[in-house]
């Protein structure tokens, strides 16, 4: 064709040819410029949002405040035997908008001032084995329920010097309560072992570590890989908390399944709380059989969740559980522990009653989170106190 | 259904996606659904009283517009002011004066045993039913054309960005661009992008975080000392300026993502040196409206000194009431009508001495700032009193017991200077260009610095639990 047409057009039609790929070239340039253009604003985002990041983390570690914060994960150590465990010697101040707390672990892995040696000449002990609820950072040693037992045995004892030790670790379950006993607190030559259920959430993780049980000590459930992502995941503050933004969206949306320590108050509960129930009944029997090869007798403690004593906080967590179909049974997780415990005939203290007939029942709890107050802490001292002596523990 | 849900989130995504998809029409169709949808998310019993007074002053509206009487048109507006006042007074009032009544009669010794109804108060009634009585006012005064289509005009009423707490909009600005069919410009969707950031990051990391805060002070097992009043008075300042603000900027956002154009609400009114030029940069929609409907007609600053000042009291007063049904709304409104009257009476005796602020960031303008910044604080202390008991002890305590308390720092300045700060920062960049938009014109590595912040703020430390606005009760 082109060598068909005047030589006048073929010029022309090169010329167009060359101003089209002139076009092209330049469109493509632009192209690219757009392009790096863009380039180099994610680039600059990316280092802007990743300095950021690093500033957050470092404040957050500096300033604390949350139970995330390193100064206050400190207090804590892995133990292959446990799982996890205070660390001996290590001390922190806790401090959130609610209360600011001085914490001092002593020499063997319990909140104390004291060291624990042998046992002195008229002394007797009582260990405290539970979770957050009995190791109560929230409040000055001085004011948990511990410390106030202590003090109301002794005042009311002559010739006997009562130590009541406060053997709670925060995230324990009692699986958890059983290895530390045996590994640890069975050293501590206790008279008394008294143990802490927290009917929230105890039947549930109980099942969890089942298989621990069994064991004999804690397994790793994760893979190589999962495991890896968890400790980078856990070795950041900054995501921590997001993990925490995403449980809490999960936990919103209308057709999430309530939180799971919720499934022990269920009208219908899943079959891991009856199971978690059973775990439950044979580590109790487990810390018993070893309470009593150290010459000790064992006791059990029920201790109900907030909402229990908590109207408000009821009527919230009730409809929380209607919006997912479910139905919240106020006092189920306390009698489904209760009936579940019962074949253990050891002496029981229910601490719902004696919390449910106080006259400012709000004032029992924190508002921000679920432990006891300082005022909590005296209602859960003076009951023992009348448990130990109605069930010949002390005398009267 | 509050703006920081998930279920708000929902429902805007799906509404949006409709919006983009649909034509002008069928768009004003389903915004009124979605507006009925999002109110009745709330309580639909009260869908009745939306729903009646936008048809009342839809009809009555037009009527003014036709009829040529002037008594008929006189007593069609009474008609209507009586129905929407009427409906505010008994739903917002009825308890408050029932109580009030009853408390005064015994202490003269008479039981009198008044009706008792716990009337339940309709969110958003006190907003919506003043926007309604303005279009009404504004026709009968033949300042602007009553709505021909009633979809439109229900639409003007319901608006959902606006519903339930405001900006209390004009028809002039908002009709026009209802009946026309609207177009999006990309500048429009990144400041919509910006105000709803920025308006979330006000509510649920300013505004929440700060109201942990108060509430420990002001709750009713606190004993705090008089420093401990004082922190939490500035944290409430704060607080509520990014509660409303904050609902106020994402009602902007989300309309412009729409193509709809919403008054600015708030323009730095912490950064003014006198009351009058706080109440134009201070829930701007309510204080014009107050002006123009109350205020101007009760006289305004004509007729002297005397009336002036009777006028204002009386304005204050009612916008204090407005607030809430309450002794502290009121006496609050009193006050912020005492310090107009003052703040008048110095402005004259300094401008007959000659006395001048220096313009721009001086000395006296920074310390007369602060000044008036202790005014409006001591106002937000009667707001957010729980008693009247409680105003008198802590303002007792402010004069008598200005020292720490253990907590003090650790526990309540501390965090508070830590939540106002990032606040204060982005702020005084705006308030130098005059525009809450100024960051999207800021030099790209602050812009994405400030957008950086302001998302890890929020998703860090902001409340995720869907707290109510502090507007809602109004």
């Amino acid at each position: 064709m082109s060598s068909s047409c005047p030589s006048s057009l073929r010029g022309e039609d090169s010329r167009r040819r060359q101003r089209a790929t002139a076009g092209d070239e330049a469109l493509a340039s632009r192209r690219g410029k757009v392009n790096f253009a863009r380039v180099k604003r994610l680039a600059l985002a990316a280092v802007i949002l990743a300095s950021q990041f690093v500033l957050l983390e470092a404040a957050i570690r500096w300033h604390g405040g949350s139970e995330v914060a390193p100064a206050f994960q400190a207090l804590f150590t892995r133990d292959p035997e446990i799982g996890h465990r205070l660390q001996p010697g290590a001390s922190a101040r806790f401090t959130t908008v609610e209360f600011s707390t001085d914490l001092r672990i002593n020499a063997q892995g319990v909140r104390d001032d004291e060291d624990i040696g042998p046992k002195a000449p008229g002394e007797r002990r009582i260990v405290v084995l539970g979770d957050s609820l009995v190791l109560s950072v929230q409040v000055p040693l001085v004011q948990t329920f511990c410390e106030r037992l202590e003090a109301r045995l002794n005042a009311a004892a002559s010739g006997v010097r009562w130590r009541v030790i406060n053997a709670g670790v925060q995230g324990y379950g009692p699986v958890q309560e059983w290895f530390f006993f045996d590994r640890v607190a069975a050293a501590f030559e206790p008279d008394v072992v008294l143990v802490v259920v927290f009917v929230g959430n105890d039947a549930i993780e109980a099942h969890d570590t089942r298989a621990w049980l069994d064991a004999g000590r804690p397994l790793s459930s994760a893979q190589p890989a999962i495991g890896r992502l968890r400790e980078i995941l856990r070795s950041s503050v900054v995501l921590q908390i997001v993990r925490l933004r995403w449980d809490l969206l999960r936990s919103k949306l209308a057709t999430a399944a309530p939180e799971r320590p919720l499934a022990s108050y269920l009208a219908e509960p899943p079959p891991e709380v009856m199971s978690g129930v059973a775990v439950t009944r044979q580590a109790i029997e487990k810390i018993d059989g070893r309470a009593r090869a150290v010459g000790a007798r064992t006791g059990i403690v029920l201790m109900p969740a907030r909402f229990q004593t908590d109207d408000a906080d009821h009527r919230a967590l009730s409809a929380t559980v209607a919006r997912a179909g479910g139905e919240l049974v106020r006092d189920a997780a306390t009698e489904r522990l209760r009936d579940g415990l019962a074949p253990l005939e050891l002496p029981t203290l229910d601490l719902l009653p004696v919390l449910a007939r106080q006259p400012d029942r709000t004032g029992l709890f924190f508002q921000r989170n679920v432990h006891l107050t300082p005022r909590g802490h005296d209602v859960v001292a003076g009951a023992l106190l009348q448990f130990l002596q109605d069930a010949a523990f002390v005398e009267r | 259904m509050v703006f920081n849900s998930i279920h708000f989130v929902a429902f805007f995504v799906v509404a949006y996606a409709l919006y983009r998809a649909l034509p002008h029409r069928a768009q004003n169709w389903m915004l009124v659904a979605a507006s009925y949808y999002f109110y009745a998310a709330w309580d639909w019993r009260f869908l009745g009283l939306l729903a009646g007074s936008t048809v009342v002053d839809f009809f009555v509206a037009r009527y003014l517009w036709r009829a040529t009487d002037p008594g008929r048109r006189r007593w069609a507006l009474v008609g209507s002011l009586a129905f929407n006042l009427g409906m505010l007074g008994f739903f917002k009032y009825f308890n408050f004066f029932e109580e009030s009544l009853a408390a005064l009669f015994a202490t003269l010794g008479w039981q009198l045993d008044f009706v008792t109804l716990n009337v339940l108060l309709p969110i958003g009634i006190s907003f919506y039913t003043f926007m309604t009585i303005s279009y009404v006012i504004d026709v009968y005064r033949g300042d602007i054309q009553p709505a021909d289509n009633f979809i439109d005009f229900a639409l003007f009423v319901a608006y959902f960005p606006h519903l339930v707490a405001g900006p209390i909009l004009r028809a002039s600005l908002l009709l026009p661009q209802i009946a026309r069919p609207r177009t999006i410009h990309r500048t429009q969707v990144v400041e919509g992008l910006w105000l709803v950031g920025w308006g979330y990051f006000q509510k649920m990391f300013v505004a929440d975080n700060l109201a942990r805060l108060v509430d420990t002070v002001f709750g009713p097992s606190a004993t705090p000392t008089g420093l401990d009043v004082l922190v939490a008075t500035y944290a409430f300042a704060f607080q509520i300026y990014g509660d409303f603000a904050g609902y106020s900027n994402i009602a902007r956002g989300v309309s412009k993502l729409m193509g709809i154009e919403l008054n600015v609400n708030f323009l730095f009114p912490y950064f003014v040196t006198s009351p009058q030029e706080f109440w134009r940069n201070w829930h701007i929609s309510l204080s014009t409206w107050l002006r123009d409907y109350l205020y101007i007609p009760l006289g305004g600053n004509r007729g002297g000194e005397r009336r002036t000042n009777r006028n204002l009291m009386i304005t204050m007063a009612l916008g204090g009431l407005w607030h809430g049904a309450a002794w502290t709304f009121v006496l609050w409104g009193v006050y912020q009508g005492l310090v107009l009257v003052i703040a008048r009476r110095i402005a004259r005796l300094g401008g007959a001495r000659g006395w001048r602020v220096p313009a721009g960031l001086t000395w006296p303008r920074v310390l007369l700032g602060l000044v008036m910044f202790h005014v409006t604080c001591y106002g937000w202390l009667v707001f957010r009193a729980e008693s009247v008991a409680q105003l008198a002890e802590f303002s007792r305590l402010l004069v008598t017991d200005l020292r720490p308390s253990a907590s003090t720092v650790g526990s309540l300045l501390v965090p508070c200077v830590l939540t106002i700060a990032p606040l204060l920062a982005v702020h005084i960049h705006q308030a130098r260009r005059g525009s809450e938009l100024a960051p999207l014109a800021a030099p790209l590595p602050w812009r994405y610095a400030v957008y950086g912040a302001v998302f890890y703020l929020v998703l860090l430390f902001g409340d995720f639990e869907g707290a109510q606005f502090i507007y809602f009760q109004f």
